[in-house]
């Protein structure tokens, strides 16, 4: 790859995120709907909590114990923003190009000659800008709505742990971007894997209440560190040292999905360039 | 009568027509089964074992009279689901007709317009029952809850709630027709109607502002009188006032919703936009 394969892939991985935000920006509902889920779904799982504590010591004492933390708001609204943020991601790279295929583009895009990694990560960026959208909503709404007040340097220490989490997950996204090419529509397998996601890696709940399968299954998943991590940091005040090995593995994991996903895409990018496959859908 | 039996046989080749595309993508419908598992009940079950002391759910025995979490967010799981078939059963069949530009020439058959809205309430009242009935075997294969012989009084409920979700039908249909892009505005306005029922919680933890809300759904007592006779926690309201609330919500949102239904039909009639998404 020379120097000008370089710059020019650059500029069209510019222009992709430019064409990405633009769409994005055209659905103004979009925006309502940042606001309303970031706060509504984990409000819904503090009125549960509410129930289950039943205003007793006893049951707060409990939470305290296993979830390592007595915010049980805090603990809820980091848990859910990773779930919504985690279903861009897996909606993500794969949704834009379904969105491409059914449109007829996809095609025309692929006969550029920019990289494939441009089409793949190109929508990347518009999405990083919601991620941070909702851990700015649900920052503002754990301090207006719960009085829990996440300071500058605890965010910083999020945006760290966010910044090494991002390959894995960006990886995953890929992954299915790949299955799209392969086999078209992919709603139900991406539900069922964030699905999987919601049932073991602890959006609502400290994973050491899973039975010890299921911590096993949690402790492969990307997801369950990133949560575990942002609690730890935003919450418990926990420095990056202290989390510096959960982070080592997600780094690690992060290297390994992107590796599978690059070639997997290859892969399935030329089963569908000579099956002629590209257009169909 | 006679046009009664041939808006009968309307509604229900509508029913059958929404049913066949379900089916059609196999692997949604099974999702659509398995959604409110892990998207509700394995997260409040494992969220309920955070608090609990000694194994039992102490703190809910305080707020809804009971310790079974499993069976309280499995009957929970019922009121979502009838509030689904309401929603999106209506939601997506009229948006599906409308991005694919059927809606006017269906529109132009002799069928009474309300027909369409009740056979597409019809088919989503079947997959909340097929769902409910594969629920329950999951829960009592897996969690081991007692509900299933409990449940008989959810017979005469769900007869009941079935007008108010109907009415429900109407009032999105009309919203769907209104706002063309809706899908939001109903995700939005099914997962607010769900927390306000008490699906996932007893709505006593509610702010008493929100709970007179509440009150006002079908769907919250038909979901309290299973609970009760399910469950034996104590009912929100007197039995017989509970009962006499589910008839009334239910004949209500049954009234405004097709009365919203109608308006909406004139005035795009009238404005020849129908065709338009």
């Amino acid at each position: 790859m020379t120097r000008a394969d370089l710059v020019g892939d650059l500029r069209a991985f510019a222009a992709a995120t430019r064409k990405e935000w633009r769409i994005l920006r055209r659905y103004k509902g979009s925006f309502l709907s940042f606001v309303f889920w970031p706060i509504a779904l984990p409000l819904a799982f503090v009125f549960q909590a509410e129930a289950f504590a039943g205003g007793r010591e006893d049951t707060m004492a409990a939470f305290t114990e296993r979830a390592g933390t007595n915010e049980v708001a805090g603990f809820l609204f980091v848990g859910w923003a990773t779930y919504m943020w985690l279903s861009i991601i897996l909606w993500g790279p794969g949704t834009s190009l379904r969105d491409e295929q059914v449109r007829g583009s996809l095609e025309a895009v692929f006969l550029t000659p920019a990289s494939r990694l441009v089409v793949l990560f190109g929508p990347a960026i518009s999405q990083l800008i919601w991620a941070i959208w909702i851990f700015l909503v649900v920052g503002a709404a754990l301090q207006i709505g719960f009085g829990v007040n996440i300071g500058p340097f605890e965010a910083a220490r999020g945006l760290a742990v966010i910044a090494v989490g991002i390959p894995a997950l960006y990886a995953i996204g890929a992954l299915f971007a790949s299955v799209v090419l392969r086999f078209g529509n992919v709603n139900a397998l991406v539900q069922g894997v964030r699905g999987l996601f919601t049932a073991v890696c602890g959006m609502s709940f400290p994973i050491i209440v899973l039975p010890e399968l299921a911590q096993r299954v949690a402790l492969a998943l990307p997801p369950t560190y990133l949560i575990a991590d942002l609690r730890s940091v935003l919450l418990a005040g926990a420095g990056l040292g202290a989390v510096i090995g959960d982070l080592a593995i997600l780094a690690g994991m992060g290297v390994v999905l992107a590796g599978l996903a690059v070639l997997a895409f290859k892969r399935t990018e030329q089963y569908a360039r000579r099956g002629g496959k590209l257009a169909q859908y | 009568m006679g046009e009664l039996r041939q808006e009968s046989r309307a509604a229900w080749a509508v029913a059958r027509k929404e049913l066949q595309i379900f089916l059609r993508y196999r692997l949604n419908a099974v999702n659509q089964v398995l959604q409110p598992i892990y998207q509700t009940l394995i997260p409040g079950i494992l969220l309920g074992a955070t608090f609990a002391v000694g194994g039992k759910a102490v703190g809910l025995a305080e707020t809804a009279g009971t310790t079974d979490i499993t069976g309280y967010l499995f009957l929970g799981m019922l009121a979502l689901t009838l509030c689904t078939a309401g929603f999106w059963g209506v939601a997506f069949s009229i948006k599906m007709e409308l991005d694919a530009g059927t809606l006017e020439p269906v529109w132009l058959t002799p069928t009474r317009r309300e027909t369409f809205v009740i056979g597409m309430t019809i088919a989503g009242l079947i997959y909340a029952v097929i769902t409910t009935i594969i629920l329950l075997a999951i829960g009592v294969w897996l969690f081991g809850a007692e509900l299933v012989g409990r449940l008989i009084v959810a017979v005469p409920i769900l007869a009941i709630v079935s007008v108010g979700v109907l009415g429900i039908g109407y009032l999105v249909g009309a919203i769907v027709l209104r706002m063309r892009e809706a899908n939001f505005f109903v995700d939005a306005t099914d997962f607010i109607v769900v927390c306000l029922s008490g699906a996932a919680f007893p709505i006593i933890v509610l702010p008493w502002f929100v709970r007179w809300i509440s009150y006002l759904l079908p769907t919250t007592h038909a979901l309290d009188l299973m609970r009760v006779s399910a469950l034996g926690t104590p009912p929100l309201l007197p039995l017989p006032l509970e009962w006499l609330m589910l008839g009334l919500t239910s004949v209500a949102f049954l009234l405004v919703g097709r009365w919203a239904w109608l308006a909406t039909e004139h005035r795009l009639r009238v404005a020849g936009t129908i065709g338009q998404h």
